[in-house]
């Protein structure tokens, strides 16, 4: 059997067979699973389809494995807090996660911690970032959403205090699930709360371009590739379909189902957590506290599968399937480095071991939607020089 | 002659000088033959106990004894070198304190300025080595000598008096504040003379004291008052600071919160009381103008010298209204004074010079320190009452005219540029020289706000004009103050605060609080981390869920002004508040007036979702919701939405999986659930049981129950919220045990009663099917309760009108709970004893019986009961008496027919496939 293009990957709460387990998106059967605790709600990341993190239930640390190393778990990185929400950047140079009201980030080449955001007011929920890793969003249960420049966030200058691009504070209860559509800063996101509404934002101004409201408050949101289609799994266990190819004006509107695109999955019987789309925009794939994981043909609004957890699906995602999952006697091209759990804005490196340097972008450097990472880290770590180049 | 001659020529005679020969020396030469030798004596320099000296060799001895040197130019030297000593080696000032401190005291009246200027510097050095507590002895001498040097009769002393006071103000805060009795007299004599008896009261009847003016001073009297008032302001500040704390001291949203409580060193004692009642000279104090008023007996210098009863405070109204009384009058000539010059400007010269504009702040500032010194709240009012009675005509004469001050800022503000430079030298090094004009306006309302009595109507009326003048001053700067500072912020809230409270019965007071929050609370949204850390705001949060329980519904707007504040905060987690909401929960979600009823439904929907960050939800809230769920004052989608908000935030529902706390216990989710479910509480239905209303159907044998039917409305509130319950419940982990718990639940509340609402009824019958999971037997008892409700609604819906939605409703709920548990349907019927009904009840039971065999999804439970139907029917035939067939006997017969041979023909083709 040729390696297939995608994999779905989930974790339950129980982790009783298995902390997370990638399946086949077309028949559910299974093929790897990775051992070793439980992962909690929105914290589980491919790291640059080399590692998989998770962050451990309740507790205050992350589980890592290589990722064709399934059954031997490979590392925990301590973390000052438990770990609410994890994300690891699409480029694999930057992991970010939500501990208690804080965020922080770190850098994968040093393991340095580069900068601990403390603006939102209560837990963080969700952090996503865009798919060229520029921005990210983050969301928390005091209603706030926060888009945020990576660049102005691990800039140098100590003296200022990282503020975000834009703050999105529409919603009136507790923020549960957050999406970044493609091209990168100038993505939509959308994000859903308990307030029964599900808001579709722009990135690069920050204005809300549409508020769908619903009979239920609604905990997971995904887009398909395209953007035809808002997908939003509600707490009652429906997943609701939004056709964002409307011809209506309006920002603010209701759902209500109808034959152009307004459409309802109906099967779970519990908390939709977590939805997401393959890459052609044809399945759809659910989990929910009734635990079950779904997979959806979009078209025709039929279940194809659904395998059984043992508890709650805390994480479930449609990913390309990395090229090393499947080769056992892959390796990593780059080795872990330890996560440092303070920040220190002086760089330790600069006195002491390799001598090697640290670059980052400067105050006045930075213009919209720069790619700041051309250089892969692992040219870097190999010289063992602890070097990131921006490129200017 | 000639021997003249001789003699002349002896004395000048020529001494012939010759080459080759020494020159004589004369007789005048220096003879530098001899050599020198310094004499050193090590032995006597160095004395036995010789401690350290100065680099002039001088020891701490010899400085002292200097110190009473005539010459003014030692003793300056001395008091340099006693800085220097004592810098060097601090240990010194320890060992000496007492001999220092009495010299350097006793040069506070030196009548050199340069001496008293040493003086000061070597006291303010002494002072930051020497704790309060050491220097408590000496306190006595130090302000025995300060009290003398600001009474003295040369000026340059009485200034250089306050320099003293400065330093002892800065480091001895609590120890000046017990002299008070001598010192706030000083303070009065160093602005004005006492008037002659005979002068005074009839002249200008104000006070016994009238203003000085001195022509030789080297400030103005302008500038000199300024310095003596600002050190008055902060002695006053340093009474009332230095006081030990008491409960319920501060008030609500007490004046100056922002000020913060220092560690209050020393208690005050003090000794007022004392001093009213001694003996002595009695001076009587009028007030200002036509009433004089008894209380007037205080006497500013007592003659009894008795400082041992300094054990009472400086805190009742009376002792207070007597300093007051003398004070305020001078403080209102003062102003007048400083006001003076501008009285005949029109508004484009209205300038206050920044001078005068201090003076002014100084005054309100003594103002509002005054009321302050009484701690107790009743004695605050006393003092307030009196401040109205005698001074309100004054303040709004002298006060409101020109108010508010701040119309010409531009213009003022370059003034104050060059008037700073003036101030600096005449108040040295006091700070608070220079005052924006928006704080002197500030401080004005605030002072003329607390004269404002609550609750008196006439009074109310009378208080319009300046009070109107004041909300026009606060809505102008609330509309344009885009930078206000936190201080003035907190400030104007407080006068709005006050004006509220005063001001409640009247709808203006309310508009301008609405006012407020529109455009203050832009400020504080968008400053919202920074002003969380206010305390004072903390505080204004805090009461502000108070306040809407208070408001109920009488003004829907500003509750939904309050909850957009406090919705946020509560978002944000804002502790006070949370706190505040937590402890105001029950009543604000009360289900007879609570807010979450009486509001508009927009702030209802605010209030549910503000439940959402409630950190604990005990018993009695949860009871109190679930009472709003089921009273139909909130909608049905919003009593959904509460049920969702209670259900996520329970640990069951597996939403909150990272949080720790339990905000709803196990146990009372449960029972907020089934007390929903049943929308009645226990005592209602107990108090049903009693009950004998037309509404009620008597039990019979076709309805073994008796049905209490409710209003169509809230039958189908009740329905909408059972849905919701039902669903919730149906997501809970396990079904079994979930059930479980509600058939007990049942069993123990429910089984017992005689008459039940219809609602519960069918609530019951919709809920048991949903949740009743495949494996899970449920107990008799439970059975037999629901076949009686079953039959009950059945015959109910047949015999009375219903609404069709309402039938359907049912209908489902009952046939559903039959199909579901087909042992249901077999209870049903075996209790249909045909032999025990009257006529005219024959037709409703074949009305039943025909429709339980029209239902699709019965027909094979009833066929499974074909014996026991046939039985039925026969009976039911068989006891009808009547000759002609009736058509719902034969409709019974056709249905039956039909069902037993589609029955038969499935069996028929299935025998024949």
């Amino acid at each position: 059997m040729s390696a297939p293009v995608e994999v779905v990957l989930s974790a339950d709460s129980a982790g009783q067979l298995f902390n997370c387990a990638v399946f086949d998106p077309h028949s559910g059967s299974e093929f790897l699973s990775y051992r070793g605790g439980n992962t909690s709600s929105r914290s589980l990341t491919v790291l640059n389809g080399e590692y998989i993190l998770g962050a451990q239930l309740g507790k205050n640390f992350i589980n890592v494995w290589e990722i064709q190393r399934k059954d031997q778990l490979q590392q925990k990185i301590v973390c000052p807090g438990i770990v609410t929400c994890l994300c690891a950047s699409p480029d694999g140079l930057y992991v970010l996660a939500g501990i208690a009201e804080a965020i922080y980030l770190w850098e994968m080449s040093t393991g340095n911690l580069l900068a601990i955001l403390s603006r939102h007011y209560q837990d963080v929920s969700c952090i996503r970032f865009t798919d060229d890793s520029s921005h990210f969003v983050s969301g928390g249960k005091d209603n706030l959403a926060l888009i945020w420049n990576l660049s102005s966030v691990v800039q140098l200058d100590s003296s200022r205090t990282p503020e975000p691009c834009h703050i999105l504070s529409r919603h009136s209860l507790p923020i549960t699930d957050i999406h970044c559509g493609l091209m990168g800063p100038q993505a939509r996101v959308a994000t859903a709360s308990l307030d029964q509404t599900v808001k579709v934002w722009e990135v690069s101004s920050g204005e809300m371009l549409l508020s769908v409201l619903f009979d239920v408050g609604i905990m997971s949101v995904t887009f398909d590739p395209c953007e035809y289609f808002l997908f939003c799994g509600g707490s009652d266990g429906n997943i609701f379909q939004v056709s964002l190819c409307s011809t209506s004006l309006s920002r603010d509107k209701t759902f209500q189902t109808d034959s152009d695109g307004n459409q309802v999955f109906k099967g779970h019987r519990n908390l939709v957590t977590c939805l997401s789309v393959s890459m052609d925009g044809t399945l759809l794939l659910s989990g929910s506290n009734d635990e079950t994981v779904r997979m959806w043909d979009v078209q025709s609004k039929q279940c194809i599968w659904s395998i059984n957890h043992k508890g709650h699906v805390t994480n479930a995602v449609i990913i390309p399937a990395p090229a090393n999952m499947f080769l056992a006697d892959s390796h990593p091209a780059v080795p872990l480095p330890r996560f440092s759990r303070h920040l220190n804005p002086s760089e330790q490196g600069d006195g002491t071991g390799s001598g090697g340097m640290c670059l980052r972008l400067g105050a006045s450097t930075q213009h919209f939607g720069l790619k700041t990472t051309d250089f892969k880290p692992l040219k870097c770590n190999r010289q063992q020089k602890r070097t990131h180049f921006a490129c200017f | 002659m000639k021997t003249k001659k001789q003699k002349r020529q002896g004395d000048f005679q020529k001494i012939q000088l010759k080459v080759g020969k020494k020159k004589p020396k004369a007789d005048n030469a220096t003879n530098v033959n001899f050599r020198s030798k310094a004499i050193h004596l090590p032995e006597q320099l160095k004395h036995a106990d010789s401690g350290p000296t100065t680099h002039r060799q001088l020891d701490i001895k010899d400085l002292l004894s200097k110190l009473h040197h005539i010459n003014s130019n030692i003793k300056q030297g001395a008091l340099v070198g006693l800085r220097e000593l004592l810098s060097a080696q601090p240990t010194l000032i320890e060992l000496h304190a007492s001999a220092v401190l009495s010299e350097v005291a006793a040069l506070f009246t030196d009548k050199d300025g340069s001496v008293r200027a040493a003086a000061v510097r070597l006291l303010r050095f002494i002072a930051q080595c020497i704790s309060a507590e050491r220097v408590a002895p000496f306190f006595p001498l130090l302000s025995a000598h300060l009290t003398c040097a600001m009474t003295h009769i040369s000026e340059a002393i009485q200034e250089d008096a306050l320099r003293v006071l400065d330093v002892l103000l800065e480091h001895y805060p609590g120890l000046l504040s017990q002299r008070h009795t001598v010192l706030l007299t000083n303070f009065l004599e160093l602005i004005s003379q006492k008037r002659k008896a005979g002068t005074g009261q009839d002249k200008s009847g104000k006070g016994g004291f009238a203003l000085t003016i001195s022509t030789n001073r080297s400030v103005t009297a302008q500038q000199w008052r300024l310095t003596v008032l600002l050190r008055l302001g902060s002695f006053l500040q340093a009474v009332v600071e230095e006081r030990p704390l008491e409960e319920g001291v501060t008030s609500m949203i007490g004046l100056g919160m922002w000020a913060g409580e220092k560690g209050s060193v020393t208690s005050v004692d003090v000794s007022w009381e004392e001093h009213v009642f001694g003996k002595g000279r009695i001076q009587v104090f009028e007030n200002s103008g036509a009433v004089p008023t008894p209380h007037s007996t205080y006497r500013l210098r007592p003659d009894s010298k008795a400082v041992a009863g300094m054990n009472k405070e400086l805190c009742s109204a009376e002792t207070v209204q007597g300093f007051a009384g003398t004070l305020v009058p001078l403080m209102l000539e003062i102003w007048v004074e400083a006001a003076g010059g501008d009285r005949v400007q029109t508004d484009s010269g209205h300038l206050l010079s920044a001078e005068a504009m201090a003076l002014m702040f100084q005054i309100l500032t003594i103002l509002q320190l005054l009321r302050r010194l009484t701690p107790q709240r009743d004695q605050q009012d006393i003092l307030d009452a009196w401040f109205r009675n005698s001074y309100l005509t004054d303040f709004k004469h002298h006060f409101m005219k020109n108010f508010p001050y701040g119309l010409l800022e531009v213009a003022r503000h370059r003034k104050k540029a060059d008037g700073k430079r003036q101030q600096q030298v005449a108040t040295g090094t006091v700070a608070g020289g220079n005052v924006e004009p928006l704080a002197l306006n500030v401080t004005l309302c605030q002072v003329m706000v607390t004269l404002s009595l609550r609750g008196q109507d006439h009074v109310e009326a009378e208080d319009a004009d300046w009070l109107g003048t004041i909300r026009v001053f606060i809505r102008e700067t609330l509309s344009n103050g885009g930078k206000l500072s936190s201080k003035h912020l907190a400030a104007l809230l407080e006068v709005v605060w006050r004006m509220i409270v005063t001001q409640r019965s009247r709808g203006e007071a309310g508009f301008l609080y609405f006012f407020f929050f529109n455009k203050g609370l832009l400020n504080l949204k968008c400053s919202f981390s920074l002003s969380f850390r206010s305390r004072i705001l903390a505080r204004w949060l805090a009461s502000l869920p108070v306040q809407l329980v208070q408001l109920c519904s009488r003004n829907p707007q500003l509750s939904a002004q309050l909850l957009e504040t406090i919705h946020p905060a509560a978002a944000r987690g804002n502790k006070d508040l949370l706190q505040s909401l937590q402890k105001n929960a029950c009543s604000i979600y009360d289900p007879q007036e609570g807010s979450v009823v009486v509001l508009p439904v927009e702030s209802q929907k605010r209030l549910v979702q503000i439940l959402h960050f409630l950190p604990t939800f005990p018993a009695e809230l949860l009871a109190c919701l679930s009472q709003v769920c089921n009273t139909g004052r909130v909608s049905a989608s919003l009593a959904t939405m509460l049920i969702r908000t209670i259900h996520l935030r329970s640990p069951l529902s597996g939403w909150s999986s990272s949080s720790q706390d339990v905000p709803v216990k196990d146990v009372d989710y449960l029972s907020f659930f089934f007390t929903t479910l049943t929308g009645f509480s226990s005592e209602m239905l107990q108090a049903l049981q009693d009950t004998d209303e037309d509404g009620l159907m008597p039990s019979s044998t076709l309805s073994p129950l008796s049905v209490f039917t409710t209003t169509l409305e809230q039958f189908l509130h009740h329905w909408d919220v059972v849905e919701e319950v039902c669903h919730c419940l149906d997501t809970l982990g396990s079904r079994a045990q979930c059930f479980d718990v509600i058939q007990n639940a049942i069993i123990k509340n429910l089984c017992g009663l005689v008459v039940v609402p219809d609602c519960v009824c069918a609530a019951i019958l919709r809920c048991v099917p949903r949740l009743l999971d495949v494996n899970f037997l449920p107990s008799d008892t439970l059975l037999h309760f629901l076949s009686d409700c079953c039959l009950s609604m059945l015959s109910l819906l047949l015999q009375l009108e219903q609404s069709a939605r309402k039938r359907d409703a049912v209908w489902e709920a009952c046939f559903a709970a039959m199909s579901t548990v087909p042992r249901l349907l077999r209870l049903v019927l075996q209790s249909l004893h045909v032999g025990d009904l009257c006529e005219e009840e024959l037709p409703v039971l074949a009305q039943i019986l025909s429709l339980l065999l029209q239902h699709t999804q019965l027909r094979n439970h009833m066929m499974a009961n074909a014996s026991l139907l046939q039985h039925i029917i026969q009976d039911l035939t068989h006891f009808y008496g009547g000759e002609t067939r009736e058509q719902w006997l034969t409709d019974l017969l056709y249905c039956y027919s039909v069902t037993l041979s589609g029955h038969r023909a499935n069996m028929g083709m299935r025998d024949i496939y």
